[in-house]
């Protein structure tokens, strides 16, 4: 199998463009990709866009109206959260195919305000006459799942704010670099027991872009900040007996991780850095059990220990994370692979983890579609 | 004088049947090759991808809290708080809905519940005609 490169990579500081369109955010990512790569958009054989609410305005080709109609073929892809993870790895796969050398993903939304609802029934408004569609009481149900397994507490689910606001304060690009302490996660407003709003995601504006490039493009650019695609895979959701009902995080994410493993070579324990969908404080903690990063039963006990922030054995969400970074829908799953990119190159900052070498992004799309993608350094 | 006329209450949600005497039920499918259930009519068996026509059934109106939260902030004018759950019936069948339950705190996974249907907070379709609904209460073994 023919490997594939990333040699471009950014985004757009996160936060609210109430007067830009999300083509415009998706152009100026696309942009700070290829001067990052130090190419054009005439070097680009093919666009792959991530959008969950704006793919079907033929985002890609309004994207190319901003910065360069080439007529390169446009793919737009609608698949949740896992949107933006989904066209990085149609581009991927186009690379190995070997019909283009040179490939650009973005991933781009401008998010509806407020909650987001889930999905529409006939007959009256079921939300309280037949529980909660929110997103944010879909994944306090997953959490106490674990919480009645496990007894993990809500103060081990907050940790993950405190942990990932933390991280954010050294992300320039983060919609909120400020610190919470545990006793103000608590003490926020309580939206569904156990998450408060502190342990929700921010819902915001935003883009980012990756270049990926053949092996033979890559030999001809340099290898020096070339990051290789190790693992990719892609799951929908498989049986479980609750499911769809409830939503499954755990099935569809394992599924994912476990082909991802596997085409790389490699095992979670060997992982420098991962950034995972923490769309809500239990869902981290959840994953670090569906990815394999601790135990089934020790997630509470992994970020009590610290092992997760910035200094420890595998830190996770060192960009801020959806809880601090903010969570545009469709570009999310570009950013995390951002976020592994920068930090593979050494180029992290005050975030660096040192000597990383093996990172993991994975996102989680309701519906549901998990990506899981193993970078390196070339 | 008005004479009433009985209107039969529309299902609020897909898998509510209701009966010519105006009773509901809740149904359900059962793959009769490899056993899984589901509220849906699927053209296959979404687990094993049998193809056998899947057989319905009356589901039991008992069942075991799986999981659960109190919502404190939803939609927009929808009121605040109340307690949703995932529900496993006897049978299988999972359903998610709303317990009614004075103490938010007594609340625990494995809980057991019994479903009682109810007007659907009084909704009418376009037509006028009311909806049948249901939530969830406690189940005290006292109920026959
Ligand atoms: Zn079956």
């Amino acid at each position: 199998m023919s490997s594939v490169y990333v040699v471009g990579a950014d985004l757009i500081k996160f936060g609210r463009y109430p007067n830009r369109s999300p083509a415009q955010l998706g152009a100026e990512a696309a942009l700070l990709a290829l001067d990052d790569a130090g190419l054009t958009i005439r070097d680009v054989g093919a666009l792959y866009v991530g959008s969950s609410f704006n793919a079907a305005s033929m985002m890609g080709q309004q994207i190319l109206q901003q910065i360069g109609q080439t007529g390169i073929p446009c793919v737009n892809v609608s698949n949740a959260c896992a949107s933006g993870a989904t066209a990085f790895r149609e581009a991927m796969i186009g690379i190995m195919s070997g019909l283009y050398d040179v490939a650009l993903a973005v991933g781009t939304e401008k998010n509806p305000p407020g909650m987001l609802p889930s999905r529409k029934t006939e007959g009256p408004p079921p939300e309280g006459l037949f529980g909660s569609g929110t997103m944010p009481a879909v994944f306090a149900e997953a959490g106490m799942v674990h919480s009645a397994a496990y007894g993990t507490t809500i103060e081990q689910f907050a940790r993950v704010s405190v942990k990932n606001h933390y991280h954010a304060t050294m992300n320039p690009k983060a919609m909120y670099q400020r610190e919470t302490p545990l006793e103000e996660v608590l003490a926020s407003e309580m939206i569904a027991w156990p998450l408060t709003k502190l342990m929700c995601s921010v819902n915001v504006d935003g883009a980012a872009a990756t270049v990926l490039v053949s092996a033979r493009k890559a030999r001809e650019l340099g290898l020096s900040r070339a990051i290789r695609v190790r693992g990719s895979a892609l799951a929908s959701d498989p049986w479980e007996a609750h499911n769809p009902v409830m939503f499954d995080a755990n099935s569809v994410t394992r599924l994912a991780a476990a082909g991802a493993f596997e085409m790389a070579g490699v095992g979670p324990q060997e992982l420098d850095v991962v950034e995972l969908h923490d769309c809500f404080a239990t869902a981290e903690l959840l994953h670090y059990e569906n990815l394999g990063l601790c135990g089934e039963g020790e997630a509470g006990a992994l970020i009590d220990s610290g092992a997760t922030t910035l200094g420890g054995r595998v830190p996770v969400n060192v960009s801020g994370g959806l809880l601090s970074k903010g969570h545009p829908i469709g570009a999310t799953g570009v950013a995390n692979i951002v976020e592994i990119v920068q930090q593979l190159r050494g180029e992290a900052g005050a975030r660096q983890v040192d000597g990383a070498r093996l990172g993991l992004a994975h996102v989680l799309g309701f519906g549901a579609a998990a990506a899981v993608h193993i970078l390196e350094k070339a | 004088m008005t004479t009433s006329v009985a209107v039969s209450p529309r299902p609020a949600t897909g898998f509510i049947r209701v009966g010519e005497d105006a009773k509901p039920w809740i149904t359900g499918f059962r793959c009769m090759d490899c056993g899984a259930v589901a509220t849906e009519q699927t053209l296959a068996c979404r687990r094993c991808t049998s193809r056998s026509p899947l057989q319905e059934f009356r589901a039991s109106a008992r069942g075991r809290v799986y999981s659960w939260t109190v919502v404190q902030r939803s939609y927009p004018g929808i009121a605040v708080p109340f307690v949703s759950v995932i529900v496993e019936l006897e049978d299988h069948l999972t359903l998610k809905g709303t317990l009614r339950v004075a103490d938010h705190d007594s609340v625990h996974s494995g809980m057991p519940v019994r479903l009682v249907f109810d007007d659907a907070g009084g909704a009418l379709d376009p037509e006028g005609a009311p909806y049948v609904g249901y939530h969830f209460v406690p189940f005290t073994g006292d109920e026959k």
